[in-house]
Formats: structure tokens, sequence, C-alpha cells
């Protein structure tokens, strides 16, 4: 690979066998390639379904490249830090970009810490026309801020997938899938999982319906509403922070800027306000339904079917439409 | 045992949203400052929960002196509220730069550290409130040498390591071992106690220990910023919101209707 290179940088395999979010991520990999004349390489490291080549060939991917370790069999965030620094000691790429998962968080920044590199997270667009130019969001989603980025040469660049849609190129490659090697046997992780998470079912961030309640319902007991509603539309159960935070509902149902960022086709918001911080999690909803006794809440600007109202009353009456 | 805990100050964030909210959040004529006086200063939420994570394991039995960090041009309130809370040192390490990016400030307090005598645990906030970048603990970490454990909701020091239950999109994780590490604190944690009488008055007494970041002996290449904040924007949301209205059960029937009709539901 040469070197200055645009690089989209994976592992894991979500619901369709490919890293979750690779191909929105590749589609804007290929455009800050195009603007800064530069190669589009992707580098996934780890096991990793058959598709992977024909995917690269559609994105219109360079150069695929492949890090494979026993070490790396699953997530070993020491292990893959060295990995992928390694990788940028030899290749010397322009921009590293990842699709911004909890894991990621820990990735990119020790990354570009240990490569001495820059790091930018919540990255929604880039202009590489000139320097590197990201747009990220700040206070939640309040404001957007606007960072030039120069004085290092490689710098890793988190994206936040779910603002963008994926695009095949219109002209296919053919790339080869070229094995990096890397040495990682004295990597050893400092910090050894004890306790496995015990994932309950399907997650949130694959879910198509969701329904979620906040501070709104007034009470824990109303949170049952949220839960039968979503059973109903075959959909789960999300919720805003505070009551999180206030123990109605376990954290793992948070949705937000903290919690989990969801990209349903149907997002239905009861009691909500609609904070920057949780819209950050739900905006990217293909159609958000909002419930609010305020008429003037700020969800209902994202909303696309808005009621004003007790959401005691109505979402009792949309439980029993959605049997009907 | 020293636990060190970085702190950052940041424009309250509930109050951000509150104009946002309104439509009258400003952006200054440099075209990258929220200008709103009234919106005051505090400690980053995350980070005051990083100050009672180290007081949960003081309450659980461990011995370590609790030193509170924090760069900036005037970070008394912080501190003072640090201290009361119980943290035995307060620091702050003082400059007029405003262009600091991640990794100036991770080099400021790595280096504050390596000067101070070290740390055996960095707790930090899970993300800073108004950045919402997230990376500054990560780029300690990696600048001392030490392991990172993002994002924990509780802590426990066993004889001579260290065990954090973490939040991750699959649930709950619990990892374990050897000191020194920097953790990254989250909101799952719980909330922040509030400072005593006594707590405070003993704050009264304390006073910061001063130190400017010219005084660390950085080289200006380890200052200068590689992420450059250009500009920062109001964006705009498109809204086109249709409203149902009629009774509950009208509003009911009409959504689930239109939603059937566009297949967003079965
Ligand atoms: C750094 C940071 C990170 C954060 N991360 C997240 C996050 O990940 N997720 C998250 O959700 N929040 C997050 N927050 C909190 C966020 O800023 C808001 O405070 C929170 O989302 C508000 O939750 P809410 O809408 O349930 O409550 P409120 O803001 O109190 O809104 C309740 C709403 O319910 C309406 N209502 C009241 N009664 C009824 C009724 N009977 N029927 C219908 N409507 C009614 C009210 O009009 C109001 O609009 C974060 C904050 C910070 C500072
Ligand atoms: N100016 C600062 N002073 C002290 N600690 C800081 C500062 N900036 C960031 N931190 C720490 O790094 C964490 C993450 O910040 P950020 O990477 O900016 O989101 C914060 O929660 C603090 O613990």
């Amino acid at each position: 690979m040469s070197s200055n290179a645009i690089v989209v940088v994976s592992w894991g395999e979500g619901r369709d066998g490919l890293p979750a979010g690779a191909v929105e991520v590749l589609t804007l990999g290929r455009k800050v390639a195009a603007a800064a004349g530069a190669d589009l390489a992707w580098l996934v490291i780890g096991p990793a379904s058959d598709k992977l080549a024909e995917t690269a060939g559609q994105y219109g991917v360079a150069s695929l490249e492949r890090i494979e370790d026993a070490k790396l069999e699953s997530f070993a965030p020491d292990t893959l830090v060295a990995a992928v620094s390694q990788y940028c000691e030899s290749n010397n790429p322009k921009a590293l970009l990842f699709n911004q998962i909890e894991e990621t968080r820990q990735i990119a920044p020790r990354v570009a810490g240990r490569i001495g590199g820059g790091v930018v997270t919540n990255v929604i667009d880039i202009d590489a026309s000139g320097d590197l130019k990201v747009t990220a969001t700040a206070f939640g989603g309040d404001t957007n801020v606007v960072y030039e980025l120069s004085g290092a040469s490689t710098f890793a660049i988190a994206v936040n997938s779910t603002a963008l849609v994926a695009e095949p190129a219109e002209a296919p490659t053919n790339p080869a899938a070229e094995s990096v090697s890397v040495d990682l046997s004295s990597v050893e992780e400092r910090f050894a999982v004890t306790q496995r998470p015990q994932a309950e079912g399907p997650r949130l961030e694959d879910a198509d319906i969701i329904v979620s309640g906040g501070r709104g319902l007034g009470t824990p007991e109303n949170y049952k509403l949220i839960q039968e509603l979503a059973a109903a539309l075959g959909g789960l159960p999300g919720a805003s922070r505070p009551i999180v935070d206030e123990g109605w509902i376990d954290s793992s149902h948070q949705v937000g800027l903290t919690g989990k960022i969801t990209r349903p086709a149907l997002y239905l918001a009861a009691g909500i306000s609609g904070a920057s911080q949780h819209m950050a999690g739900c905006s990217a909803a293909k159609v958000l339904v909002a419930i609010n006794k305020d008429e003037a809440a700020s969800i209902f600007r994202y909303a696309r079917y808005g009621i004003v109202g007790d959401c005691l009353e109505i979402l009792p009456e949309l439980i029993k439409a959605a049997k009907s | 045992m020293r636990i060190v805990v970085c702190a950052k100050e940041v424009l309250d964030p509930d109050a951000v949203n509150n104009y946002a909210l309104a439509g009258r959040l400003e952006i200054g004529d440099d075209g990258k400052t929220i200008t709103q006086s009234a919106i005051p200063q505090l400690i980053n939420g995350f980070d005051e929960q990083g100050i009672e994570a180290a007081l949960k394991l003081r309450d659980a039995g461990a011995d370590f002196t609790l030193t509170v960090v924090s760069i900036g041009s005037d970070q008394k309130s912080l501190l003072k509220h640090s201290a009361a809370m119980g943290a035995d040192e307060i620091v702050a390490l003082r400059t007029e730069a405003t262009d600091l990016d991640a990794s100036a400030v991770a080099n400021i307090l790595t280096a504050y550290i390596q000067s101070s005598g070290g740390a055996d645990l960095v707790l930090c906030g899970r993300q800073a409130s108004d950045d919402d970048q997230g990376v500054v603990p990560a780029l300690i970490a990696e600048a001392l040498g030490m392991a990172l454990v993002p994002i924990a909701r509780d802590l426990e020091l066993k004889s001579d390591t260290l065990s954090v239950t973490r939040v991750t999109a699959d649930g709950d994780e619990v990892v374990e071992g050897a000191f020194p590490a920097v953790v990254t604190v989250s909101n799952e944690l719980g909330d922040p106690r509030f400072p005593t009488a006594k707590g405070k008055m003993a704050a009264r007494k304390k006073k910061p220990t001063v130190v400017n970041v010219d005084e660390l002996g950085l080289a200006a290449e380890a200052l200068a910023p590689k992420v450059k904040l250009t500009r920062q924007f109001v964006p705009e949301i498109q809204g086109n919101c249709e409203f149902l209205t009629g009774s509950p059960a009208d509003v009911a029937q009409k959504l689930i209707e239109n939603l059937r009709a566009e297949s967003v539901i079965q």
C-alpha cells in the first residue's frame, strides 16, 4: 500500500457478516480518498466472512488488507492497538477511518497516542480538498464543530456511521486480499475479562422498531406501557437517560450520546423532550413519532408524526390499535 | 497508593441545551465560541463521578491519597468543590492557551502526573460534555504506558489488582488487571455525593497547588495543536412534523394506519 492512503479500519462480524457500519464508512472513505487524490484501503482485523472481497470491490477499495492472528479471534484491545500501530508505522497512512462503536473509543485514540498522530471522534463529515477538515458534533449535537487536521502524519478519525448512507462505487474494483504481517508475539492483554456480558436477546442497535419512554411517563410503573407497545409492534423498548439513572430500567435500554446509537425504521418517543444528547441516539431513524404534552417540545422538530397529549392516555390506545 | 482524578471545567450542558431548545444558542464573532455569559461553568459531570468512584473505594476501606487536577485559567470553584467532596490535594495546571487539543491536554496531564510522584490509578470522565470527544484518557494511558479501562460503572480493589465493571453494548463486563491503570467513569456509576458541611469547612482551608504549564518542561511540539477548532455552528434541524389530532383513540388509530400504509410496521 502506498503511503498517505485513506484506510478504513474494521473488525468484528455484524448481523450481515460484515463489520458493523463498514459499508457506510467505506462510502465516506471513497469520497475522502478521491478528494485527497489518495488510495482507499480497507484494513480488516481478525476473522471475517467470505463476503469481504466482494464488498471491497463494490465499494471501490483499491487494496484489501487483512491482519489475522490467533490473539485477535475476539476483541482484544491491547493486541488490536499494537496491530494497527504496527500497520501505521510501516504504511504511514494519511487517515484511519473507524466506525464509531463503543470499542472504537478505546482503539482509535490509543493508536493515535502510540504513533504520535491526532484523533477526532463523533465525526459526521470530512473535507479532504486541502488539509483534512472534519465536522463533528459537540455538546451532544447542540453544536457542530469543524476541526482542521495538520501537523501529524496520521489522523485517527471515528465516524458516526448512523449519519451516513452506504452507496456502492460507480466503478467497482477488483482488490486482491493482502495479508499484512505484524508481530504480536510479545503483546499481552493487561486486563483480562473475568465475566463476559450476558447479552439478553436482541440489541437496540439492530432493532427495526424501538418504542422509548422518558421522564414524561411520570412513574416507573408506567414504563410497562412502553414495553407493551414495543411488544405489540414487534420492537424493543428504549429509554432516555434520566429514567435509567433513576433505575426504572437498566442501562442497556438507554438511547443517546452515551447510550445506544440506533438506526431503526421506526422510533416512537413518549414523554421525551428531545435533548440533543438523546437525539444523538435516534435521529437517524427513518420515521420518528413523538408523543409529548408540550406542543413546543424540541422532539417535534425531528418528528415525522407528532401527537400533542398525555402519553398515559395515548399509549394504551396505541397498544389496542397495534394489536387489532 | 495515589489516585489522580482529571477534571475539566465545562459550560453547563443543561443550560446549553435550554438555549439550543429555545433556538437562542449564539456563537460569537470569532465563529467558534458560545458567547452566552449566563451559562455557568461547572465540573464535567463524568469527572465529578470520577471523584465519586474514588470516594467509594475509600468507603470500601482502600487507603490512598486523592488528587484532583484540572487544566485551565481559573479552576478555583471546581477545585474547591473537589476538596469539599473529599480530595486530599487539589491542583490547578495554569495556562492561558485556548487552542490546546486533546493530545496537548493529555501531554500536560501526563507531565504533571510524572513530575508529582506518579499515580497508581488515574480516573477520568468517559468524555467531556462540551467537546464529547472521550479521547484524553486514552492518550494519557498511552503516554504513561498504562492500561486503559473505559466506561466503568463500578470499581473494586482486590489485594493487588483492580476489578472493573464496564458498560458495553452487550451488557456489563467485568475485567481485572494490575495497577497502574487509567479508568474512565460513566454515569451508570450513580450520582456523586453532595459535600457535607464538614467537607465544605475543610475545603475552605485547603489551598490549591498551582503549577504553571510552562514549568512542566514540555517541548513546544507537545503543546502544538494537531486538531484545531476553526468553526462552531448551531446545526439546523429540518422539521416536517405532521401533527395528528383528535381523541386518544382517534390519534392512535390514525398513527397505526399511517405507519401500516407506509409499511413501517405490519
Ligand atoms: C454529557 C451528557 C450525556 C447525556 N447522554 C444522554 C443519553 O445518552 N441519552 C439521553 O436520553 N440523555 C442523555 N443526557 C441527558 C439529556 O441532556 C436530557 O437531560 C435527557 O435526555 C432528558 O430526558 P427526558 O426527555 O426523558 O426528560 P425531560 O427533559 O424531563 O423531558 C420530559 C418530557 O416529557 C414531557 N411530558 C411530561 N409529562 C408528560 C405526559 N404525561 N405525556 C406526554 N409528555 C409528557 C415533557 O413535556 C417533557 O418534554 C446526557 C446529558 C449530558 C450532559
Ligand atoms: N482541561 C482538562 N483538565 C483536566 N482533565 C481533563 C481536561 N480535559 C479533559 N480532561 C479529562 O479527560 C476526560 C475526557 O475528555 P475529552 O477527551 O475532552 O472528552 C475528561 O472527562 C477529563 O477527565
